[in-house]
C-alpha cells in the first residue's frame, strides 16, 4: 500500500515473465494481451524453435510449457505469472495467487458414465474412477460426497474406462459432451466449472506489486467491455 | 561399492565447503544482531510429543507431520516450527515470570511435504520471540529486528509486508458468519483466490454490504491503497482497534528508521492459526516464497497454561541462502592457510609446528600438510 518508491526502485530492469499453457490456451491469452498493448510477434511464429520469447521493450518474457506444469514454474518463481486451466490449479493444488478469471475455455469437471452408474453414486458404495485428475476425483468423492473410492490415474481417452469395465465411472473435462454421447456416456454429476485463470507468484505479487496490478486492471477492463459488448 | 549408500532421501541434503562456510557466517551475523536486542538462546528437542504441534496448536496439517512412536506407544513428531516448543518453554520455566522474556532460536525443522515439487523437508530455521510485552512497541522491535536481520544477510533488495489477523476476524464477526464458513473463506483469502471467495459467499448466503466488504479485503487490486481507506470499509470496533494498532506501529517504524521496508496489506493471512493479531512476511527476489514470517501469538501460551502475549517470527534460512546466492551477494568467508611438512622429518615439523602455532595464535586458520620429498 505504501512502499511505492521501493517497486520504482526495484524494477526498471527486471523482467516480468509469463507461463503459458501451451495450445490454445496460450493463443487465446496472446490475443487478449494483443488488445491490452502486449505484443509478442516471435511467439506467433509456428516455424520458430526458440524456447523463450522476449519483448525488450516491455521487459517481458513469455515461455510455453504444458499445462500442468505451468503451476509449477509459477510457485518455484521461474515465472512470475502463469496462464492455465482452472482443472490444472486444483489438480496440482500449488501454492499460488489465482488473480483473474479469463473467461475462456469454458468447460465442467464431471462425473461420467453410463446411465446404469447412476445408481452407483447414491449409497456410497465403494466403486471404481478412472481419470486424468486423481487429485480432483479424489476431493470431490471423499470431502464433497463422502463415498469411499478407488481412484485408477489415466492419461488419455478416459473415457474407454468405462467401456472395457476398467471403471465404473469417469471424473473428466467435458466441453460439449459428444464424445461421451457417442459412446453410450453421459454427464452423471457435475463437479465444478472450469476456465482459464491467471496466476502469481507471491512473491512477485509483492516485490512487483505496481507492474502485475496495472496489468491485471487492464485485462479486467477489458474483459468487462467484452462482457458489455456481448450483452 | 555401494552406489545407493551415496544418496541423501529427496528433500534432505548435505552441506559442506564454501556454501556451509557462507551458511555460517550469515547464521554468526544474524545471531549477533538478534543477541545484541537482549535475546537469550534457548535449545528445544528436535522431537516433541504429538500434541505440541496438534490441530489445536493450529501449526501445519497434521498429515505434513512426520510422526512415530516411543516404546510407550506415545506419538511423537519432529517439529515443523519452533513457536509451539517456544511456547511450551515459556509456559514451563517461566511460569511465574511477570517480566518480557526474550527467546532466540536455531535449528532444523521438518515438513512431509510431497515428492517432486522442489522442495526442502529440512530447512534451518532461526527466530526470536518475545513473551510477556503486548505492546505496539514489541511488535515494533520484532519488525525493526526483520528488516535489520536482512540487511545484516547482505539482501539489499527486501520488501516486509505487515498484516493485521482481528481486521479480517472483525469483519467476519460484523458479517455474522459462521465458523467454518470463517475458515473457508480464510483459506480463500491467504490464497488470494478472490474467485473462490466470491463462490463461497454466494453460496453461504451472506448479505450484501457484507459480502462486498469481505471480497475487497480478497481482492488484491481494489482502490483499498491506504490504511486510511481499510478504515472506511469497517464500522465495527475489533477491525478499528486493528487498524489503528498497525497505525501506531507504523510511527514505531519511523522512529526504528525502518518504515520505508514495510508495506501493510490487510489481506495477508497466515496458515498458522495461532496468529491473534500483527502478521508479518519479509519477500525477496529469487526464491518462489517468504523468507521470514512471523507474528502476534497471544492465546498460544495460555494453551500450555501462561496466559502471556507474545510476538515473534522465523527466518528460513536454506530460502535465505538461495535468494543471496541468486542475488549474487558477496559474501567472504574465512581463508585457511597452509604450512607443509616432511613425514618422519622431526626438524622439519617441529618448525612447521611452531609456524603453525604461531599464526593460529594470531587467530588464523592453519592446516598442517604433508608433503613428500
Amino acid at each position: 500500500m505504501k512502499g511505492n518508491k521501493m517497486e520504482s526502485k526495484f524494477n526498471d530492469e527486471r523482467y516480468l515473465t509469463f507461463a503459458l499453457g501451451k495450445g490454445r490456451l496460450a493463443s487465446k491469452t496472446l490475443d487478449i494481451f494483443e488488445k491490452i498493448g502486449i505484443t509478442c510477434e516471435e511467439m506467433r511464429d509456428k516455424s520458430s524453435r526458440k524456447l523463450i520469447f522476449v519483448n525488450e521493450e516491455l521487459k517481458m518474457k513469455f515461455f510455453l510449457a504444458k499445462g500442468p506444469d505451468v503451476p509449477t514454474y509459477v510457485e518455484l518463481g521461474s515465472a512470475d505469472i502463469g496462464v492455465v486451466g482452472y482443472d490444472t490449479i486444483l489438480e496440482e493444488n500449488r501454492n499460488v495467487y489465482e488473480v483473474l478469471d479469463l473467461g475462456f475455455g469454458k468447460c465442467r469437471m464431471c462425473v461420467c458414465g453410463p446411465e446404469s452408474a447412476k445408481d452407483l453414486l447414491l449409497h456410497h458404495e465403494r466403486i471404481r474412477v478412472a481419470s486424468k485428475y486423481p487429485n480432483i476425483a479424489k476431493d470431490y468423492f471423499y470431502n464433497k460426497k463422502h463415498q469411499t473410492v478407488d481412484i485408477i490415474k489415466l492419461n488419455g481417452s478416459v473415457e474407454l474406462g468405462p467401456l472395457v469395465q476398467l471403471s465404473d465411472v469417469i471424473v473428466d473435462i467435458v466441453e460439449t459432451g459428444s464424445t461421451l454421447r457417442e459412446n453410450g456416456l453421459g454427464v452423471l454429476e457435475e463437479v465444478c466449472p472450469l476456465s482459464a485463470r491467471m496466476i502469481v507468484n507471491p512473491v512477485s505479487m509483492q516485490m512487483e506489486k505496481a507492474r502485475i496490478r496495472e496489468l491485471v486492471m487492464k485485462i479486467r477492463a477489458y474483459l468487462e467491455s467484452e462482457n458489455q459488448e456481448n450483452k | 561399492m555401494n552406489q545407493r549408500l551415496l544418496h541423501t532421501p529427496e528433500g534432505v541434503r548435505d552441506i559442506y565447503g564454501k556454501e556451509y562456510a557462507r551458511k555460517l557466517e550469515v547464521e554468526n551475523r544474524l545471531h549477533s544482531l538478534i543477541a545484541s536486542y537482549g535475546y537469550e538462546d534457548i535449545q528445544t528437542p528436535t522431537f516433541e510429543y504429538f500434541d505440541v504441534f496438534s490441530k489445536e496448536i493450529g501449526t501445519i496439517p497434521s498429515k505434513e507431520l512426520y510422526k512415530f512412536f516411543d516404546k510407550e506407544g506415545n506419538t511423537l513428531a519432529l517439529r515443523p516450527d519452533f513457536t509451539p516448543s517456544m511456547a511450551r518453554c515459556a509456559a514451563k520455566y517461566f511460569m511465574e515470570e511477570t517480566h518480557p522474556i526474550r527467546f532466540t532460536y536455531k535449528g532444523n525443522t521438518y515438513v512431509n511435504t510431497s515428492n517432486l515439487q522442489g522442495k526442502l523437508k529440512e530447512v534451518t530455521q532461526m527466530g526470536a520471540e518475545l513473551i510477556g510485552d503486548a505492546s505496539v512497541e514489541a511488535d515494533g522491535e520484532m519488525i525493526a529486528l526483520v528488516v535489520e536481520s536482512l540487511k545484516k544477510a547482505g539482501l539489499q533488495e527486501f520488501q516486509v509486508s505487515i498484516g493485521q489477523v482481528e481486521y479480517f476476524k472483525g469483519l467476519c464477526q460484523e458479517a455474522g458468519l459462521d465458523e467454518e464458513t470463517e475458515m473457508d473463506l480464510r483459506a480463500c483469502i491467504s490464497g488470494k483466490n478472490f474467485f473462490a471467495a466470491a463462490e463461497l459467499l454466494k453460496e453461504r448466503n451472506v448479505s450484501d454490504p457484507y459480502r462486498e466488504t469481505l471480497l475487497k479485503v480478497a481482492d488484491l487490486f481494489n482502490s483499498m491503497t491506504s490504511l486510511n481507506d481499510a478504515k472506511k470499509l469497517v464500522h465495527n470496533e475489533r477491525s478499528l482497534a486493528a487498524i489503528e494498532r498497525l497505525e501506531k506501529l507504523d510511527e514505531v517504524l519511523r522512529l526504528y528508521g525502518v518504515a520505508d521496508y514495510v508495506s501493510y496489506d490487510l489481506g495477508m493471512l497466515s496458515k498458522y492459526n495461532y496468529y491473534t493479531g500483527v502478521i508479518f512476511k519479509a519477500y525477496t527476489y529469487g526464491v518462489g516464497n517468504a523468507i521470514i514470517t512471523g507474528g502476534r501469538y497471544n492465546t498460544l501460551l495460555a494453551r500450555f497454561g501462561k496466559d502471556a502475549p507474545a510476538v515473534g517470527f522465523a527466518i528460513v534460512i536454506d530460502d535465505l541462502m538461495e535468494a543471496l546466492a541468486r542475488q549474487k551477494a558477496q559474501i567472504p568467508t574465512g581463508e585457511t592457510l597452509q604450512v607443509e611438512y616432511t613425514p618422519g622429518n622431526a626438524s622439519v615439523f617441529a618448525s612447521a609446528l611452531s609456524k603453525a602455532m604461531e599464526l593460529r595464535a594470531q587467530g588464523k586458520c592453519v592446516s598442517l600438510i604433508a608433503k613428500e620429498n
